[in-house]
């Protein structure tokens, strides 16, 4: 018998037990659909967190409060080697490393929480918003776009002008829109949203805003702790893994110091001329910085570094999503098993018709073992085309992070699925093949 | 055709062996219309399950178309089945989930021997057995006469040189017996050496020759006297 006669009546095997077969074919489409989610989430979550590391650039290096402890070899451990202490970097610091050779721009960083507010008495609409005090280099350091509008310039930068440039989140709840934003009511507005409303609101947050009203608070002017800033712009939404512009409320350093009377910067980007002078820039701004410091309480880490121990979280996060994987194709390989160990024996007197015929013990057992073959592929294409939606449907609508379904977690998949066929399909096929014809044909 | 020589099979039965055949002896010519006769239990399936090479001897020799079976390994039993021997049971043995074109089909699907024309040899001896118009049924759909008639035709698809017959009237009323006895007739007619397990006196006497199964030897059947009816 030929390989693809054997194809055929396992085809008509298959066929012929149809119903069984989709009960038994469940296991490995969630099986499949599992390996392709989770290694979609793997390297979405991997990719997006790395572009967010990645979008500070190679050039760039960043000083943090803390001291980074260094591991035995000499590198900075920045999981499990950040300190806790409280910012010293100042303005001031900043200042310092501008004047470093090789350095092209220093972005100071201040953050504090705090509530913002549009309109006055009924119509007042309050926002807890997180403000952040910086400088003209801010949007194309972070990348972030403008929605519409302008950002600050140097020079109302250096005049401690009252301008702010607001997060979607923060423009749209002043707005009155819905919008993904913690936003607290004021009193006398209508009841909060139920649960799910606003998760489908949080996780449909691009459409949300792609689908919002030509009115803006560009040019008009909002409250901070009553004081009065003009709104000169807004930025585009970019919901993302940990860092998001969204909640921010943008507005120049100097003009942020005054006005929150803080000291102390949350970090300070330094950026290089070029990659090749960072690891001089590196030790010239922390020498710089230490001028004005007695202790080091304050590191400075290259992206090379910061990359290094986001790969080792997502090599983790990998590592546990395929063990997760491998117990799904366990389980649902047994399944399979279970269902075709079933499906001979009820097949027994089937068996010993075939034999009966003609059929060789070889013959019986390549028949059982394509049909579990084909069974997980079968499965294992379904599962793909399920995963394949799935992600789709993802991309589409949430804005968190994207999923990435990368060629060779389809290549997983389908090996996945022929791998299980075969291991799991063996023993039922032994079990079809051993049989003794004549009393295969006397089993009731 | 057909040569057994002292053939013994044990029944194993809780750790104990009971001889169930006990050296038979058996020569049957090629084109021989065969009966063979025994109360229940007495081993007529089981010497069936040993012509048809589904079973072995325990020992004895066995002969078929001059290849020694019982040296045979499984491999070469399977394929001196799907060559030489066609089988009907009575309880027709068709795969209920096929049609009656796939039951008659499934013989050619197996063995070395390419077939030529399987679909038109199909059809064809469906037509013989009358059953080209029910060809796309599955066997759940058909009475008990059909079913057998399927079954004949699925022992005759692959050309066999010899016919198994078990019971093959055992669960069919008078006229539909005589409709598949006459098929059977056909078959030796057309040069198939038949060999048939019956319990039944009027069945077995239109074979050429009766042979009586009793504890566990093979003998001619002199007379009716013989069976003890």
């Amino acid at each position: 018998m030929k390989l693809l006669t054997g194809f055929k009546l396992a085809w008509l095997g298959l066929w012929a037990n149809r119903l069984r077969v989709l009960f038994a074919m469940f296991g490995v489409v969630i099986g499949m659909f599992s390996v392709i989610v989770l290694a979609s989430i793997s390297i979405g979550v991997k990719d997006t967190l790395l572009k967010q590391m990645g979008g500070l650039g190679a050039e760039q290096i960043l000083v943090i409060p803390g001291r980074v402890l260094d591991t035995m070899s000499g590198q900075k451990d920045l999981l499990s080697g950040l300190t806790s202490v409280p910012s010293t970097l100042t303005y001031e610091d900043a200042k310092e490393a501008e004047k470093v050779e090789n350095v092209r721009s220093v972005t100071p960083h201040l953050e504090t929480v705090t509530t913002i507010q549009s309109g006055e008495g009924k119509e007042a609409k309050k926002l807890q918003s997180v403000l952040v005090g910086t400088t003209d280099q801010y949007s194309r350091v972070q990348h972030a776009e403008l929605a519409e509008g302008r950002f600050f310039t140097k020079k109302e930068q250096e005049t401690k002008a009252k301008v702010v440039v607001l997060g979607s989140n923060i423009h749209d709840g002043l707005l009155g829109k819905e919008s993904t934003s913690e936003a607290t009511q004021t009193p006398g507005h209508p009841a909060p949203e139920p649960w799910w409303k606003r998760l489908f609101s949080a996780l449909t947050a691009q459409k949300a805003s792609a689908q919002k009203q030509e009115a803006s608070l560009v040019g008009k002017e909002v409250a901070i702790n009553n004081e009065k800033y003009k709104v000169i712009g807004v930025l585009s939404p970019n919901a993302a893994l940990g860092s998001s512009t969204d909640n921010n409320v943008v507005m120049p350093i100097n003009t942020a110091l005054q006005e929150t009377g803080m000291k102390n910067l949350n970090k300070i980007i330094v950026e290089a001329d070029s990659t090749e002078t960072i690891d001089q820039v590196d030790s010239d701004v922390f020498a710089a910085i230490k001028t004005h410091h007695k202790d080091i309480d304050y590191s400075v880490v290259k992206q090379e570094q910061m990359l290094e121990a986001l790969n080792k979280v997502t090599t983790i996060l990998q590592a546990m999503l395929a063990g997760i994987t491998v117990t799904a194709l366990i389980i649902s390989g047994t399944g399979i098993m279970n269902v075709m160990v079933m499906s001979v024996r009820e097949r027994t007197r089937e068996i010993g018709i075939r034999k009966a015929l003609g059929a060789t013990t070889f013959e019986v057992m390549l028949q059982f073992f394509f049909e579990t073959l084909l069974l997980c592929v079968l499965g294992g294409l379904i599962g793909l085309g399920i995963g394949y939606l799935f992600i789709e449907l993802w991309n589409h609508n949430i804005s968190v992070f994207s999923l990435v379904l990368p060629l060779w977690a389809v290549k997983l998949a389908l090996y996945s699925s022929l791998g299980v066929g075969t291991l799991f399909g063996i023993y039922p096929a032994l079990k079809a093949a051993r049989m003794n014809p004549s009393k295969a044909l006397r089993f009731e | 055709m057909i040569e057994l020589r002292n053939v013994q099979k044990l029944y194993r039965s809780g750790g104990e062996k009971l001889p169930i055949l006990r050296g038979v002896n058996l020569h049957v010519e090629k084109g021989e219309y065969v009966a063979i006769m025994g109360k229940s239990g007495s081993g007529k399936s089981t010497l069936l399950n040993l012509l048809g090479t589904l079973d072995v001897l325990d020992s004895g020799e066995y002969e078929l178309a001059g290849q020694a079976v019982h040296r045979m390994g499984k491999g070469k039993r399977a394929a001196l089945r799907n060559e030489k021997i066609g089988f009907v049971f009575q309880q027709f043995q068709l795969i209920p989930n096929m049609s009656v074109y796939q039951n008659v089909l499934l013989p050619l699907t197996y063995g070395q021997k390419r077939w030529s024309g399987k679909r038109a040899k199909v059809l064809h001896l469906l037509k013989e057995v009358g059953l080209f118009h029910k060809r796309n049924q599955k066997p759940s759909r058909l009475s008990g006469g059909e079913k057998q008639r399927v079954a004949i035709a699925r022992a005759l698809v692959n050309e066999p040189d010899l016919i198994l017959a078990d019971e093959p009237t055992g669960s069919l009323d008078e006229e539909t017996t005589e409709n598949v006895l006459q098929l059977m007739e056909q078959v030796h007619a057309d040069g198939a050496t038949v060999i048939m397990i019956t319990h039944d006196l009027e069945v077995a006497k239109r074979a050429e020759r009766i042979l009586l199964l009793k504890n566990g030897m093979l003998k001619e059947m002199a007379n009716e006297a013989a069976y003890g009816i």
